[in-house]
């Protein structure tokens, strides 16, 4: 640790990457004479400026940010003596409880009603390794039946710890490795990578979420991640390793498919390069079989040893849930008829198509058009219809730049812009998942500019917009004192409103471009804090009751369409497409 | 470049965020005690106060405190009045959680206040290291274990205190800072163990000619002598008009209990009682005499009175005589060389020895030391040389302060973030001494850091989970023991840096 060695030299030697950039950075107040760091992140890093190694300044930004994630931790989870159902936090548990008392073959079966599996396998084998290790602790945690809605303390410390030691297991470390490699790249010195690292994982929603609200959305983030690290580092296979453990995780993940696949064929197209297509082609076929292939191996085993799929039918046929037409020209005697059985399933779990276009209310499209249109006068069918459309064309820009021009270092940006068009656009969205638009944005403060004013301004700005859509979520579940904080504190870090305004001041020429974010962005600043003073102090209408929930998505539906534009406008400029005609915008954004 | 980054100012933010979210922590009988003190206070005319006993944890702060909590009461009354009422025990509403919560994160802006005037008086050369001295006290991991999880207001007696002590550092505002000190003690008496060392500094600096001890300025003296009295005389005149003095002391200084807390403090008698445990074993080969009974004692844990098996039993009166006299020898140097940072450094040896030879020591006072020293650990290498281990070891000894799993995590790994991290600073910034070292401390020291690793993992994990409950006291022994060698071993090390220097 800390060596007593009073003679060393009193600064180590500059690292080569640690070198002259430093005084250069953007992040500093560019013409004064006096050096300063510009916002508090910066402050807090300063004495590492220079002659700190990376060694020692990782392990104290990885204790930082884990006391922030415990702490918050210690407040309420949902569902929390909110019976009968509780919330995610029964979700997980329950999953934990069958996945460690029941055959394989019943995961996907048992007791649907009650906190049903359908996530895909791997979180399902996740659950079940955190319920045998849970189950060595207090076997009465994960009991069946008898376990449900329990409210052990320490069984709260011990879920919070797994989501803990599943973050600094996954999201935590392909997130480091990512900013190490984007900064690399793009010649961005060490320091301010610490910056952005500390950033990205101070990020308010995810520790909301996944350490507070509790969920396992990291791992989900951290393969993608690892997606993107991998890519970074020329890795195609790995990448689609990743991203196959990502979809396998939570089928969230499909909300960056399209970029992915745009991005991979693309890799192999300009130039063309077929053995790489074959390679990643099988690759991926390969992880799936893998990634099924406990489920497969379960349920040919119960079968072997006469334990059926759905002991409630009294080994009847039942009707497959998907493609149910088809399904008696399957011969349900056949040996693979378990496994078919299983893998529709799976797959009718999954995606529940049968849903309507939202449930809940999001700061989507849709349900911000449902404010002035009554969609549900629609017919599902068409609704689906409309949205499948919406969608597509809004992810066709974003692939097709990232098709065309399949430079690794746009990955965060595209990923972003799909993820921003599903979230708008797409069916059967949950506020939670504007946490898959986030990840991507967010890490593009690693990038080069990543700390610059605009930047950080329009990350900073998504970021807060985004928690703020959470809050009706959390104070649901009485979070709010967690929310302000960790929310207040990330813009307080990043020198972001409502704690400063210094980051819309224009230095040299003005720009419309500036005058254009700082004119947005003032506006939906000031819309989130009048939104909170009212739905603090005011009750809605008794006729409308969720009046200011309506505003919230709202406001935020609109602040996401302008995100997804200026994702896609930045994806645009980075890419070069329109070299000519762009050069000057894009000099005036990155200044 | 003219200021330290981050500022005080950024750290504060940043700490009370944090703090914010530790608000549904653990917290220990004394958030109780705080609030049948708001009620008692709040509902009970002055004469009462010291009588008041419907809680078993009545008023034993002296009265500035108890006034100190009637003002938050008035503030209390709005929040939340049920935490007002003196029969509502165990009262903790969650408006009352936040409240008193929130009170000790406000009240604890005397520090930054303080810790900012620290850095300002700081000699140019000097205002670096004494930033990240600030620093290190602001966030220190006592005060959060202490004040912002088990619950107490040291952030805000502390910010006094060190507001006092800066004070001192300017001939013209010397007065003031002896004043506010004897307003301290009526607020906390804990601080009365450091006033040995303002007793001899105030006579020397302020009432005494810099050049003849004969001088004697009588003007000064007039002065300091009216305040204090004018201080102790708000403080307990009204008591003693109502001749209630005799009932007062007894609820400040309860005689009754026994040598060491119910945790051993890591002092001198913990190493006494450690070694009296060893000897009951060995004392049978060298034919020493066992006292049966106190092995009974010795197996019921540490609760209550501790009764020695093999060494001979210790009175009040031996620890009270071992304190005055490592508090005098220091004090002497001092009222030959009353400079501030020798003033410092007395108060911190007054801090040691009453901590290390004092009767029923109270693991937290190991503030009264760790806090003083910080502000000159980075005075040069030597300095922080003997301020290594105490920051180990005085940290480390808080651990069994919260025993609950939820906080396990938060005590540990930020104890070791601020270890980690001012270790790390302090040593880049501390210049080096103009005398030559002793080798061999620095040594020590390496050894003893790292001895605390296999420690901490022992006492947490491995000995639960071997174990189970039973010998529960062995891990909190070792912890005691272990902090004990620390905190003696930066004492013998300060001790000679504080003389030869």
């Amino acid at each position: 640790m800390v060596g007593p060695s009073p003679h060393k030299p009193r600064r180590k030697v500059k690292k080569s990457s640690n070198g002259s950039e430093v005084s250069s950075v953007s992040t500093n107040s560019g013409r004064s004479s006096i050096i300063k760091p510009t916002y508090p992140l910066a402050a807090f890093l300063w004495p590492a400026r220079s002659s700190v190694s990376q060694w020692e300044i990782l392990p104290l930004i990885l204790m930082a940010v884990g006391l922030f994630r415990w702490a918050a931790g210690l407040w309420g989870y949902s569902g929390f003596q909110n019976p009968p159902m509780h919330g995610d936090y029964e979700a997980q548990r329950h999953w934990m409880e069958i996945t460690t008392q029941l055959p394989v073959s019943q995961w996907y079966f048992h007791d649907l009603e009650w906190w049903g599996l359908d996530y895909p396998p791997l979180t399902a084998y996740h659950s079940w390794l955190l319920g045998k290790i849970g189950g060595l602790i207090d076997p009465s945690w994960f009991a069946l039946h008898t376990s449900r809605g329990l409210e052990d303390p320490i069984l709260k410390v011990f879920m919070r710890a797994t989501v803990t030691i599943s973050d600094y297991l996954v999201y935590i470390p392909a997130t480091v490795i990512f900013v190490r490699r984007l900064s690399k790249l793009q010649g961005v010195n060490t320091w301010t990578a610490s910056i952005a690292l500390t950033a990205i994982l101070m990020q308010p929603s995810t520790i909301l979420i996944d350490h507070v609200h509790f969920q396992y959305n990291t791992v989900m983030l951290g393969c993608v991640m690892a997606t993107m690290s991998s890519a970074l580092a020329g890795r195609y296979m790995w990448s689609c390793v990743f991203f196959v453990l990502a979809l396998g995780f939570k089928q969230m993940a499909l909300y960056y498919a399209p970029a992915i696949f745009a991005y991979l064929l693309g890799a192999c197209i300009f130039p063309r390069n077929i053995p790489r297509l074959l390679g990643i082609a099988i690759v991926t076929a390969a992880s799936f079989a893998i990634l099924l292939l406990p489920i497969f191996l379960g349920a040919l085993y119960d079968a072997y040893r006469g334990i059926d799929a759905r002991p409630d039918l009294f080994g009847h046929f039942a009707p497959l849930p998907i493609f149910t037409e088809y399904s008696f020209r399957i011969n349900y005697k056949a040996w693979y008829y378990p496994l078919i059985q299983q893998l529709a399933q799976v797959i009718h779990r999954v995606f529940p198509f049968a849903r309507g276009l939202f449930e809940d209310k999001v700061a989507n499209f849709w349900c911000a058009l449902n404010v002035v249109v009554k969609l549900r006068k629609y017919p599902t069918e068409t609704l689906q219809k409309a949205s499948l459309v919406a969608t597509l064309a809004a992810i066709a820009p974003p692939c097709l730049v990232i098709f065309v021009k399949p430079r690794k270092e746009l990955l965060p940006l595209a990923l972003a812009t799909t993820a921003w068009a599903f979230f708008l656009f797409s069916f059967q969205v949950h506020e939670k998942s504007v946490l898959l638009p986030l990840m991507p944005m967010t890490v593009i403060l690693a990038a080069k500019h990543g700390l610059n004013k605009s930047t950080r301004a329009w990350v900073g700005f998504a970021n807060i917009l985004g928690t703020w859509t959470m809050f009706p979520l959390l104070q649901r579940v009485d979070l709010r004192v967690p929310y302000y904080t960790l929310t207040l504190l990330w813009a307080y870090l990043l020198g972001l409103p409502p704690t400063s305004f210094a980051l819309y001041k224009q230095e040299g020429s003005p720009t419309w471009t500036g005058f254009a974010t700082t004119a947005i962005h003032s506006l939906f600043y000031f819309l989130m804090a009048g939104w909170h003073v009212v739905d603090a102090f005011l009750a809605p209408p008794h006729n409308k009751p969720d009046l200011w929930v309506v505003i919230n998505i709202g406001i935020g539906a609109v602040g996401f369409g302008i995100c997804y534009l200026w994702c896609l406008w930045s994806l645009v400029v980075e890419s070069g497409l329109f070299e000519s005609s762009t050069t000057e915008k894009g000099k005036a954004k990155t200044q | 470049m003219a200021d330290s980054y981050p500022s005080i100012a950024q750290c504060a933010v940043v700490a009370t965020a944090f703090k914010v979210l530790l608000f549904p922590a653990y917290k220990s009988t004394d958030f109780e005690v705080h609030r049948n003190w708001l009620a008692t206070t709040n509902s009970l005319p002055v004469q009462e106060w010291y009588f008041e006993k419907t809680s078993e944890w009545t008023l034993d702060y002296p009265p500035f405190f108890a006034g100190f909590e009637w003002i938050l009461s008035q503030f209390a009354k709005v929040i939340d009045p049920g935490m007002l009422r003196v029969y509502n025990l165990e009262y903790e509403s969650w408006q009352t959680v936040y409240f008193q919560r929130a009170t000790v994160i406000i009240t604890e802006l005397v520090l930054v206040y303080a810790l900012n005037l620290f850095v300002q008086s700081a000699p140019p050369a000097f205002r670096r290291p004494s930033h990240a001295a600030a620093l290190s006290i602001l966030l220190s991991p006592g005060l959060l274990i202490i004040d912002h999880i088990h619950f107490q207001y040291n952030g805000f007696l502390y910010g006094i205190l060190i507001l006092s002590l800066v004070l001192a550092r300017k001939k013209s505002t010397t007065l003031l800072s002896g004043l506010l000190f004897a307003a301290l003690l009526c607020l906390k008496h804990i601080y009365l163990y450091l006033a040995p060392a303002y007793f001899v500094f105030l006579l020397r600096a302020y009432c005494l000619g810099p050049k003849s001890v004969f001088h004697v300025k009588f003007g000064n003296a007039f002065k300091l002598g009216t305040g204090i009295i004018a201080i102790f005389g708000a403080a307990f005149g009204p008591f003693a008009y109502w001749g209630q003095i005799p009932q007062l002391l007894s609820r400040l200084f309860p005689f009754s209990r026994g040598l060491c807390h119910a945790y051993w403090a890591p002092n001198v008698w913990a190493l006494y009682s450690f070694v009296d445990r060893v000897l009951i074993y060995v004392a049978p080969q060298l034919g020493l005499a066992v006292d049966l009974d106190a092995i009974n004692s010795v197996t019921r844990g540490l609760v209550g009175d501790t009764s020695f098996a093999v060494l001979p039993e210790i009175t009040p009166r031996t620890t009270f005589l071992l304190t005055l006299f490592f508090q005098v020898i220091p004090l002497i140097k001092l009222f030959f060389d009353p400079t501030w940072d020798t003033f410092i450094g007395a108060v911190t040896l007054c801090g040691y020895a009453s901590f290390l030879f004092g009767w029923h020591v109270h693991e937290k006072a190991i503030l009264l030391v760790i806090i003083p020293f910080s502000l000159i650990a980075l005075k040069d290498r030597r300095y922080l040389g003997a301020f290594r281990p105490l920051a180990v070891a005085g940290h480390v000894s808080l651990f069994p302060l919260l025993f609950t799993a939820a906080e396990f995590p938060i005590k540990i790994v930020y104890t070791i973030f601020w270890l980690v991290l001012f270790l790390l600073a302090f040593d880049r910034l501390a210049p080096a001494s103009n005398r030559s070292r002793i080798f061999l401390f620095d040594r020590f020291s390496l050894l003893y850091i790292t001895i605390s690793i296999p420690l901490i993992l022992y006492c947490s994990l491995i000995h639960q989970a071997t174990f189970g409950k039973t010998l529960e006291f062995l891990p909190l022994m070792f912890t005691s023991s272990y902090s004990a060698v620390g905190v003696v071993g930066s004492w013998l090390g300060f001790l000679v840096v504080y003389f030869t220097s």
